[in-house]
């Protein structure tokens, strides 16, 4: 049966070229746009390099200290003293990377200027993210804690600074006025992992804001890791426990808010969530109602069409129905043949969208960024495929399906 | 005739019905799409207001200054004559972090009387003027006989001026921020601070005092035209020298001014891109639904033809049903768009969403013309012997 509908669709599709084209465009665009969307999503929020253990994290992004009565508050990432001391009495996470998020500073070579974007970081940091190491090593808690001016620097500032052949690994490189001795050269991140994201990578032993000050507030943030993922509730409660009991470092301030939240909770709570919710339903829904409002034109655009494309083979379905064929049969017949025209626009699409990301990954718009599609993306679209076909061929079946046999032998 | 057309219309209102959606929504796109658009333009006409192009600024963080404060200042004093010693540097001045096409901002509230607006706080010194020669309209900038913390004089910027006293005169009068009561001395032409596509916005400036200079992390250099390379590396060591203990960077303001635009610039093209692509599939969709509701009206056509109506009145007529129901769709449409001037959403000028509209209805109008010339004319050439044969 499924394979009738299919010849029959192909034969339809074959019929009216033109009709064909302008359904096809349609869909095909529609999908591309939100492939590449989803592409560029996906590649925001899923787990990648470095950070591969989302699973198993939370991320404390920033502090905030309110006047409860007056309603001021102060927000900002947190300083290095609340992650060593109030973080570190915490039994449930394994580990606790902490760093700065990256600031720009200078360095010139041979007159260029050459913009270093700099990040503070504790020895854990690169246990809990995996770095691909290019050459060298990463620094180790001893040479933290005796503030050795080392430096791990990526791809990208290695070969600006010293050129893509030489090997970087034991030679100085000079930000601010200090040298630092290169000890290992990493991957380059993308910019839009900017939590991970840095040029090259300094002990924070070696920042020059005070990192031992006895305050909440500061310039770091953290990733905490549990043992296994089964543990990360119980983590988040055992930090939500202490973050209740946290006392403010000023007088006119009486309450702490601090989260340890999943990645993509982490952001939606800043934009859309509040101390009490993560934002992640108000993030999802925007982004629903968003996905509709732009797939309603094509949608609308593509009923018309399926109309017209219906009612001109309105003899066919008279003939049909006066042989006994039922509403039922009609009206699936049709939905499938108009889900293989969607899904002939889906693959139309899959291939536009490949082509669309290979020019955007080679423009570097964004530095770094390789978007590509995966099979989560691709299964995305396919629901895409399936939901808009459905939206757009059940009115025009539903319409079909009520066609008296009289007018329609007629026409 | 325009009834005849109405009833055409209504006869098949269930077939049309779907075809007016897509107008009416395809209107509200090209109206979201348009009223960007005009709001860009409109910023993008209005001049900067200050000369950047050779002034750089110098941001520096974690700073070991003086606790107190009035080695602070002569500690500022020592960073200034260095800077200005350096050759090819024609004048320096500290201000807050909120330069011109930076990310930081800093507002409060200001009160005149019962008008209360939000608006920006700049820190500046005697030259900052001179500096980016940003011209004051009236009153003086800030001199020596300013005194931070003592005479509490604020120079305000020209829209301040006119949301807080329209067109009276502002010079010597009191504005109150918060309890903080301030001395207006002049008022100053509008900075576009935010790039070339965004607004000006309403602004004063505070003279920087001591306690600003103690938290101080900016400084604007000008530097003098037809320097080489090598400058901005020698420029860089002497502050290293001078800021001890600092992560120093330095940034071009026609950089940060590229850099600010490209942010304004992604979403317009984003929304260019995504509504020009909509508009092309409504269009093709228009033009194949009027095309096939031709033919199916052959016979109606081929009638009217033999009883002496000429080809042109026949592509009138279905160019003039494709309009009359363009018509409803806009006006449904303009119901919903006007609604944004009146109740005021998103805080822009009543003038940007009328051209928007205009330019909307327009637009619509000019999309289904095109798209109902072609199967028009194409209804013109039947032959009525042929049409009514078939039938």
């Amino acid at each position: 049966m499924l394979r009738n509908y299919f010849k029959i669709a192909i034969a339809v599709l074959k019929r009216r070229k033109f009709f064909t084209f302008i359904s096809l465009f349609g869909i095909s665009f529609t999908l591309t746009i939100m492939m590449v969307v989803t592409a560029f999503i996906d590649d925001v929020f899923s787990s990648g390099y470095p950070d591969y253990n989302r699973d198993r994290t939370l991320y404390v992004n920033s502090i905030k200290q309110v006047n409860t009565k007056k309603g001021h508050s102060q927000m900002g990432p947190a300083s290095y003293h609340f992650f060593d001391y109030y973080v570190g009495q915490l039994k449930t996470p394994a580990m606790v990377a902490v760093s700065t998020n990256f600031s720009p500073s200078n360095t010139y070579v041979n007159n260029k200027k050459l913009v270093i974007n700099l990040k503070y970081t504790n020895a854990d940091y690169w246990n809990v993210l995996q770095y691909r190491f290019v050459e060298g090593k990463p620094y180790q808690k001893e040479q933290v804690d005796r503030g050795e001016k080392v430096a791990v620097i990526s791809t990208e500032t290695k070969d600006s600074y010293f050129g893509s052949n030489a090997p970087a690994v034991g030679k100085y490189i000079e930000t601010d006025n200090v040298c630092y001795r290169v000890i290992g050269v990493v991957d380059n991140v993308p910019v839009t992992r900017f939590m991970v994201y840095g040029d090259m990578y300094l002990p924070y032993t070696v920042s020059k804001a005070d990192y031992r000050a006895k305050t909440l507030m500061g310039s770091y943030t953290g990733i905490l890791m549990a043992k296994s993922a089964g543990d990360v509730e119980k983590m988040q409660e055992e930090f939500s426990a202490m973050a209740r009991r946290l006392p403010t470092d000023r007088k006119e301030l009486d309450k702490v808010i601090v989260n340890a939240d999943h990645y993509l909770a982490s952001f939606t709570r800043q934009v859309f969530g509040n101390a009490g919710s993560t934002g992640l339903a108000m993030f999802f829904t925007a982004v629903g109602l968003f996905t509709l409002l732009f797939m309603l034109l094509p949608t609308l655009n593509l009923v018309n069409i399926n109309i017209s494309r219906i009612m001109e083979r309105s003899s066919e379905i008279g003939v049909r129905k006066a042989f006994g064929a039922s509403s039922s049969t009609l009206v699936y017949q049709f939905i499938i043949e108009n889900i293989i025209l969607t899904i002939l626009g889906g693959i139309l699409g899959v291939i536009f969208s490949y082509i669309v990301l290979q020019i955007f990954n080679s423009s570097n718009l964004l530095a770094n960024v390789h978007l590509s599609i995966n099979l989560q993306v691709l299964l995305y679209s396919l629901i895409a495929c399936i939901v808009f076909g459905l939206l757009s061929g059940v009115y025009p079946a539903w319409r079909m399906s009520r066609l008296h046999v009289v007018t329609a032998l007629k026409a | 005739m325009l009834s005849h057309l109405f009833k055409l219309i209504w006869n098949k209102k269930k077939q049309n019905f779907l075809l007016l959606m897509e107008m009416f929504v395809s209107f509200l796109v090209m109206f979201a799409v348009f009223t960007l658009l005009v709001y860009y333009y409109k910023n993008f006409k209005v001049p900067h207001g200050f000369q950047y192009e050779n002034v750089w600024a110098v941001n520096y963080n974690d700073a070991v200054k003086p606790d107190r404060l009035d080695s602070v200042a002569l500690y500022m004093q020592t960073v200034r004559q260095t800077l200005l010693g350096v050759d090819g540097v024609q004048d320096i001045t500290f201000t807050s972090a909120n330069i011109p096409f930076s990310f930081t901002q800093n507002n409060n509230f200001v009160s005149y009387n019962k008008n209360k607006v939000l608006a920006n706080v700049y820190e500046a010194e005697d030259n900052y003027a001179s500096l980016f020669n940003l011209s004051v309209i009236s009153g003086r900038w800030f001199d020596k006989t300013d005194i931070a913390g003592q005479t509490n004089t604020i120079v305000i910027n020209n829209r301040l001026k006119e949301s807080l006293f329209g067109n009276d005169e502002a010079i010597g009068k009191t504005i109150l921020a918060g309890d903080e009561k301030l001395r207006v001395i002049g008022v100053s032409n509008d900075m576009k601070i935010d790039g070339d596509y965004q607004p000006t916005e309403n602004g004063f400036f505070r003279k920087l005092d001591t306690a600003g200079l103690k938290y101080n992390s900016t400084i604007l250099v000008k530097i003098r035209p037809g320097i080489d390379a090598s400058f901005e590396p020698k420029l860089f060591k002497v502050l290293n020298n001078v800021i001890r203990n600092a992560n120093i960077e330095i940034e071009h303001f026609t950089k940060k001014r590229e850099r600010k635009n490209t942010l304004s610039l992604v979403p317009m093209i984003l929304l260019s891109v995504v509504g020009g692509f909509l508009i092309i599939n409504v269009a093709l969709g228009l033009f194949g639904v009027l095309w096939y509701n031709i033919n199916k009206r052959r016979c109606e056509i081929g009638l009217r033809r033999a009883v002496g109506a000429s080809g042109s009145a026949i592509s009138w007529q279905l160019i003039g049903e494709a309009l009359v129901l363009s018509t409803l769709a806009i006006i449904l449409g303009s119901f919903f768009a006007v609604q944004f001037p009146l109740l005021n959403v998103f805080d822009l000028p009543a003038g940007v969403y009328l051209t928007a509209i205009a330019l909307a209805i327009a637009f619509i109008y000019g999309l289904v013309m095109i798209c109902a010339l072609y199967p028009g004319k194409q209804a013109a050439a039947i032959y009525p012997a042929v049409a009514l044969h078939e039938e």
